[in-house]
């Protein structure tokens, strides 16, 4: 099991730049996930791991042995396609088998092979059958299935459940996870997808226009963002983003907002003094707001209540924005009701508006 | 009068269709009827369907290739027997080298980026328009003169793939842009070198292309008359320019001619069959989600 290390990785078309300066280690046994938005680089960065891109500058070094200039075949790696990518002339075995046949195994190897990972994937009764004459998760499986034979150091996932329904992506999702965890190789997932990315990753690597914005734990992405883009796009709904001034009033620290008045936490408000006095982007969770009938919560208007089960998800207004607002469904919220919220000080996160840094 | 959506058709639309049936059929039906007939059938002028059909005329145009001596063929001419096997040979071998270079090619002109890419793939196309009259003087003094090949299959089968090859690379183009570049991205994952990808990926995917293709050459090769008649000599003639050649002031023995002419017919008959088959519509479909 391979450590994967990624040193000032370059990738330019023509003049245009897509991947400036790209820094990353992987560790051995992990699942490393790259997430963003669609153009944001994460796929040409594993096309690049994987040896069907050529990198402009920098190295790609798996265990130590730069990688960067060979042919994909040299790499110990196995990759599962977005589309599937099944070669249609081939019924399911061949198509598992592919790798091995073209490495010169032993029939017999290769059998006990394919029937092994087949029966894994659920796939022992379909061997025989053509891609074109299975369901789409069933070609998903198929697909990982040719990844899995190979029993490489490696494997690399490019968007595979982009094509299912939400149902069978959901099921696919856990299926991967307990695949990993039984197979315990190093996998590098690329989705634009958070909701995979958290679920999936032992690490997060969060991508923006070529660059890192961030690499952590899913936990830590959550906790501790450390910018607005990585504070947005990570968590479901979207955190919201209000401005506000911080202020110190008599020893204690307090945002002032349009509509909002919060006082920050005594341990939080010491690494802040030097920054009162200047206006701030503040980040709330919509579960950072809780219904409360304390004298100083805020009354908010419901302009939309989506009811999705054990959570209702509210359209609020605070001060002029628009904020997201999730509450428990116990008692229901209809929409144009007026409630009463509270802001969780400890969900509070603090940006500084021109860098979107974190404070 | 007009004929009713649902019901019965115009009879005019059933005459229509009858007449190109004959049109169509009936040069065929003729050359056969007159294939099995005796010359003094052929040309008496009492004698229309009703005559005895005899296999005399084969028999004489294949006295040659026989295991026995037909009775009534007095003096066994070998010449078609030997244009038949100058016809297979060439027209096989100039559809196999026109499908192996072409597919290359097109392959080269569809993944390959490089300067002037654009201008050949058009260019191989406009090449297709000369008319192969206009390539005869210049090929047959090339041919003679420079490459002293004048005479010999392979000048027949050379000047067969370069007037064939353009059609070939154009039409095979069209069918390699379809396979899904990400198969041979999945190919090359699994450890496959540009050789396997082309001829374990590619190829069997463009398998209909292939056919068409193949069927196109082959029954270009195996008809064409006029550069054939210019550049073969005597051991190296094919079965058209056998039959015109046979076409004598003196003598036009018409039932042999007709007998020739069908069994001309057959190998390409039999090829289309064979070949048509490999035309599948679909073939990739549920390779990559589309």
């Amino acid at each position: 099991m391979p450590e994967i290390k990624l040193d000032g990785l370059r990738k330019d078309y023509g003049a245009v730049s897509v991947i400036e300066n790209l820094n990353l280690s992987m560790e051995d046994g992990e699942f490393t996930v790259l997430v963003g938005p669609s153009g944001c680089g994460k796929s040409t960065t594993l096309r690049m791991i994987a040896g069907l891109e050529n990198v402009t500058a920098g190295r790609i070094e798996i265990d130590g042995r730069d990688v960067s200039k060979l042919d994909p075949k040299e790499r110990d790696l196995a990759m599962v396609f977005q589309d599937y990518a099944l070669y249609p002339h081939m019924n399911v075995a061949k198509n598992m088998s592919f790798a091995l046949r073209l490495a010169r195994y032993s029939k017999a190897e290769i059998n006990k092979r394919v029937t092994e990972v087949a029966e894994i994937l659920d796939l022992s009764a379909h061997l025989n059958r053509k891609p074109a004459e299975l369901s789409g998760g069933q070609r998903q499986r198929v697909a990982m299935g040719r990844a899995l034979v190979r029993d490489a150091g490696t494997f690399l996932f490019d968007e595979p459940l982009s094509n299912l329904d939400a149902k069978l992506r959901g099921q696919m999702r856990a299926e991967l996870a307990l695949m990993s965890q039984r197979i315990n190789k190093n996998m590098i997932y690329v989705t634009h997808d958070q909701v995979e990315a958290m679920t999936l990753g032992d690490r997060i690597v969060v991508m923006k226009a070529g660059q890192i914005m961030q690499a952590g734990t899913p936990e830590e992405l959550y906790r501790k963002p450390a910018n607005v883009f990585v504070a947005g796009f990570i968590g479901s709904p979207p955190m919201n983003f209000l401005i506000a001034e911080l202020r110190d009033e008599a020893g204690t620290v307090r945002l002032e907002g349009s509509g909002f008045s919060i006082p920050i936490p005594a341990e939080r408000a010491a690494s802040l003094t030097q920054h009162t006095g200047r206006t701030v982007t503040v980040g709330i969770r919509p579960s950072g707001f809780t219904e409360s009938d304390a004298a100083n919560a805020t009354e908010m208007p419901v302009l939309l209540s989506e009811y999705v089960g054990a959570q209702s998800v509210l359209i609020s207004e605070l001060g002029g924005a628009r904020v997201t607002i999730e509450v428990n469904s116990v008692a229901p919220v209809r929409s144009g009701e007026v409630r009463k919220f509270q802001i969780e000080r400890e969900e509070l996160h603090l940006f500084d508006p021109k860098t979107e840094a974190a404070l | 009068m007009s004929a009713p959506a649902t019901g019965k058709q115009n009879p005019a639309f059933y005459a229509l269709l009858c007449a190109l049936i004959i049109m169509a059929i009936g040069p065929v039906l003729m050359m056969l009827i007159t294939s099995l007939k005796l010359n003094v059938d052929i040309m008496s002028d009492t004698s229309g369907l009703l005559f005895m059909p005899t296999l005399r005329n084969y028999e004489t145009a294949l006295c040659d290739m026989l295991w026995y001596d037909p009775a009534h063929v007095d003096y066994c001419d070998p010449t078609f027997g030997r244009a038949l096997v100058n016809s297979l040979i060439i027209s096989i071998t100039s559809t196999i080298l026109t499908l192996v270079i072409g597919t290359m090619a097109a392959y080269a002109l569809v993944r390959f980026r490089f300067m002037g890419r654009d201008a050949v793939s058009l260019t191989t196309l406009m090449m297709r328009m000369v008319p192969p009259a206009v390539l005869l003087v210049p090929v047959f003094g090339i041919w003679t003169f420079q490459f002293a090949i004048d005479g010999t299959r392979a000048g027949i089968v050379l000047i067969y793939v370069a007037m064939n090859l353009p059609f070939v690379i154009w039409i095979l183009q069209s069918f390699i842009v379809q396979v899904p570049i990400q198969l041979e991205e999945a190919a090359r994952m699994d450890g496959a070198g540009p050789f396997q990808v082309f001829f374990l990926v590619v190829l069997p995917l463009i398998k209909p292309g292939l056919a068409a293709a193949s069927i196109f050459t082959f029954r270009i090769a195996w008809n064409e008359f006029l550069l054939a008649n210019a550049l073969a000599d005597r051991n190296s003639r094919t079965v058209p320019v056998t039959i015109v050649n046979s076409l004598t002031e003196f003598e036009i023995d018409w039932g042999v001619i007709m007998a020739t002419g069908m069994l001309l017919a057959i190998p390409p008959i039999l090829f289309t069959l064979l070949a048509s088959r490999q035309i599948i519509t679909g073939m990739t479909a549920g390779a990559v989600k589309g």
